[in-house]
């Protein structure tokens, strides 16, 4: 029964998870503000405020622009900060997920994806894909359970790196969804996340100092450099971290997670959340098809991307499904795909599907497998496969 | 440190040399008195603005406290978290205050102040009003007085609306300190600044703020144009403690809009385009709000002011 020492076992959904995620990390400060289907996150942990089981401080901010600007005058001052938020509310805040990236503060929030406008509040990556040149560490999962892990493992490497890192939930299929999910004592998590450190840099209003002033062309780009060496760490990281996880908690996690793929391999769908869970239950009618998913989206994990597809041909072909429209040709997946796969001679093919919360259910996945294994396929098709 | 002469206003001088300012600007006299009142254990909080120039570019920083620069829209947003962590930290002894200008505080950040003033969080918020984006180039903001002309409201399609009533937006937030500050009356500065520094809650203070290249006047005349500001009623200084209007400062000789109007190159224009009208149409708002200040002062805060903490 007790799979996992030192955790409990309970059914939650994602958004409750993320919730459990923010007090066992001793998040010490929650600004908020509700946007669907974000607002039971940040719910929960009023709660837990208010029942006296964390001792954060919760502020109900003015908007989502103000969330992440609190967030970002907390975090200059040392402490540890969670907040969550969602399409609109991420849109909103682009302005200050630049500047939060740029002070190089370790945020960590949750993002319930939700694409633009018109209204929609069901499952797309749009909004948080959108933000992919903001300088945040992007993770994406399948489970609950993977929401709660990630957000205990953003803040293990944000915190080492001071880079802020947002973790993605499916709209739904993620954030409200029961499922069991083991949550891990405080005394465990502990052991994985070492307490937040002041630095000299640390606004304490006892020394004069001064943070985010103008910087002259002379310095902007070292401190540029700087980040872009801290951010080329980051996959590497994410990798010894995520065995780390294992080593406390008993469940391991890597940049990517690589199914049934080999040299015989002749197609990999590559994947990010919940998609992934309903095409690897496809997988096993299809030996030459093999899946990656991609967990860790920004910084994009192209050395983990070798590493799964390093015993495959050169005619096996790559899928990669799209949940999000961008507003160009191909989808934010695909684009960062065909960069890691310049100069190889894989076929490489876009398929929108689920875009704006459409389900995919198996045989979307099946249709998708079967459309691309036929050799007549031009190299360049972008597939809407759900209008198909 | 023991006080060098008592004779000064500035005890324990909390600027370095070297700032950044315009000859005449008011920012420096400003934030110079208040840091000297707010002392080393402070945190300002400045969003973009003049004050993000002058306070010195990075690594430098003027003040002896600290600052955190933020976004535009962002200062009480910004101001709420450092106030957040502070107290977390148990520093609660440590001032978190806010230097904006009028763009940054009637403009694209009134809703963070709102947000801001309506959950009572314990920070001081100086909005230094001259009256226009000056540090993109004099630009007209809603703070823009009537008449004026602004380099997005040329003559002859000068600024043709009044500013907006800052003071009454923040009053009906039912906040427990505002004032109105002028640098031509150091005593009333000084002590409302004490004031404000020894209530807990969300204060707000305005300052006049001279600005020679905005409002086109010789830098030597900034002190005699804030002082003409306040004895013309345009500038009137009065404090609102716990719902109480109070006026703190009545002028010996009360002079017409016309003499502050015309020291000021940014009305030139006006003499080619119905000057007497437009004057006499400032000078009536201008009474009009002083009557209602006057009638304000007369009566008897009726607003429950219950003391807001955060736990």
């Amino acid at each position: 029964m007790n799979r996992y020492p030192n955790h409990t076992k309970k059914v939650l959904h994602g958004n409750a998870a993320a919730a459990e995620a923010a007090v066992v990390c001793n998040a010490e400060f929650i600004p908020a503000y509700p946007i669907t289907p974000q607002t039971t996150i940040v719910e929960k942990i009023a709660n837990k405020v208010a029942d006296g089981k964390t001792g954060a401080t919760f502020i109900n901010m003015d908007s989502e622009h103000s969330v992440f600007c609190a967030a970002m005058g907390a975090s200059v001052c040392g402490v540890r900060i969670f907040t969550a938020t969602s399409g609109q509310g991420l849109f909103y805040a682009h302005e200050v997920l630049h500047a939060i990236a740029h002070s190089r503060l370790p945020v960590v929030a949750c993002n319930v994806g939700r694409p633009s406008f018109p209204w929609n509040i069901w499952s797309d990556q749009t909004d948080s894909l959108a933000q992919r040149d903001t300088g945040w560490i992007q993770l994406y999962g399948e489970s609950a359970q993977e929401v709660i892990d990630s957000v205990i493992q953003a803040y293990r490497v944000c915190e080492e790196v001071n880079i802020p890192g947002l973790v993605v939930l499916d709209a739904f299929y993620q954030s409200h969804t029961s499922e069991n999910v083991w949550i891990p004592s405080a005394d465990l998590v502990n052991q994985y996340l070492p307490p937040l450190k002041s630095s000299e840099l640390t606004i304490d209003g006892w020394f004069s100092k001064a943070y985010g002033g103008l910087v002259p062309p002379a310095q902007y780009d070292k401190f540029n450099h700087h980040f872009w060496k801290e951010m080329s760490r980051v996959e590497d990281l994410i990798n010894s971290t995520g065995k780390q996880f294992k080593t406390v908690f008993g469940r391991e996690y890597g940049a990517v997670e690589a199914v049934n793929i080999s040299e015989k391999t002749k197609q990999i769908l590559v994947t990010l959340s919940s998609i992934t869970s309903t095409a690897k239950g496809v997988l096993g009618g299809h030996k030459e098809t093999g899946l990656i998913k991609i967990r860790l989206f920004r910084p994009f994990p192209k050395k983990s991307i070798f590493e799964a597809i390093k015993n495959i041909q050169d005619d096996c072909s790559f899928i990669v499904i799209d949940r999000n429209y961008p507003g160009e040709i191909e989808g934010t997946l695909m684009q960062e795909m065909k960069r890691v796969l310049y100069g190889r001679k894989h076929p490489v093919y876009n398929v929108y599907a689920g875009v704006g919360g459409r389900d995919v259910p198996p045989d979307t996945i099946e249709k998708i497998i079967e459309k691309f294994r036929k050799k007549e396929v031009a190299r360049d098709e972008v597939s809407w496969i759900d209008l198909e | 440190m023991e006080p060098r002469n008592n004779n000064f206003l500035i005890n324990q001088e909390m600027v370095h040399p070297g700032a950044l300012s315009c000859r005449g600007c008011g920012w420096s006299l400003l934030v110079r008195h208040l840091s000297a009142i707010m002392g080393e254990e402070t945190v300002y909080v400045v969003p973009a603005s003049c004050f993000s120039i002058i306070a010195g570019p990075y690594p430098l920083n003027m003040l002896k406290g600290s600052i955190v620069h933020t976004l535009f829209a962002a200062a009480a947003a910004t101001a709420t978290g450092v106030r957040a962590a502070l107290d977390i930290k148990g520093k609660k002894n440590v001032n978190v205050v806010v230097l904006a200008g009028d763009g940054g505080t009637f403009d694209i950040g009134i809703q963070a102040l709102s947000g801001a003033a309506t959950r009572g969080e314990n920070i001081i918020y100086v909005c230094n009003n001259n009256g226009a984006y000056m540090n993109t180039g004099i630009q007209t903001s809603t703070a823009t007085p009537f008449g004026a002309a602004t380099t997005t409201n040329p003559d002859p399609a000068y600024k043709q609306t009044y500013p907006k009533d800052l003071i009454g937006i923040i009053a009906a937030h039912r906040v427990p300190y505002i004032a109105t500050l002028s640098l031509a009356y150091l005593d009333d500065f000084v002590n409302k600044i004490k004031k404000a520094k020894e209530i807990t809650g969300f204060r707000f203070l305005m300052v006049d703020g001279p600005c020679p290249p905005g409002h086109k006047t010789p830098p030597e005349m900034s002190i005699t144009l804030a002082r003409l500001a306040v004895e013309s009623n345009v500038f009137p200084l009065f404090e609102i403690e716990n719902g109480k209007y109070n006026v703190t400062v009545i002028p010996e000789e009360r002079k017409k809009i016309k003499e502050w109007v015309e020291l000021q190159g940014r009305f030139n224009h006006l003499k080619t385009n119905g000057y007497d009208t437009v004057i006499s149409d400032m000078q009536n708002f201008t009474d009009e709000q002083w009557t209602q200040l006057t009638r304000k002062c007369s009566e008897k805060s009726n607003v429950p002011y219950a003391e807001r903490k955060r736990k």
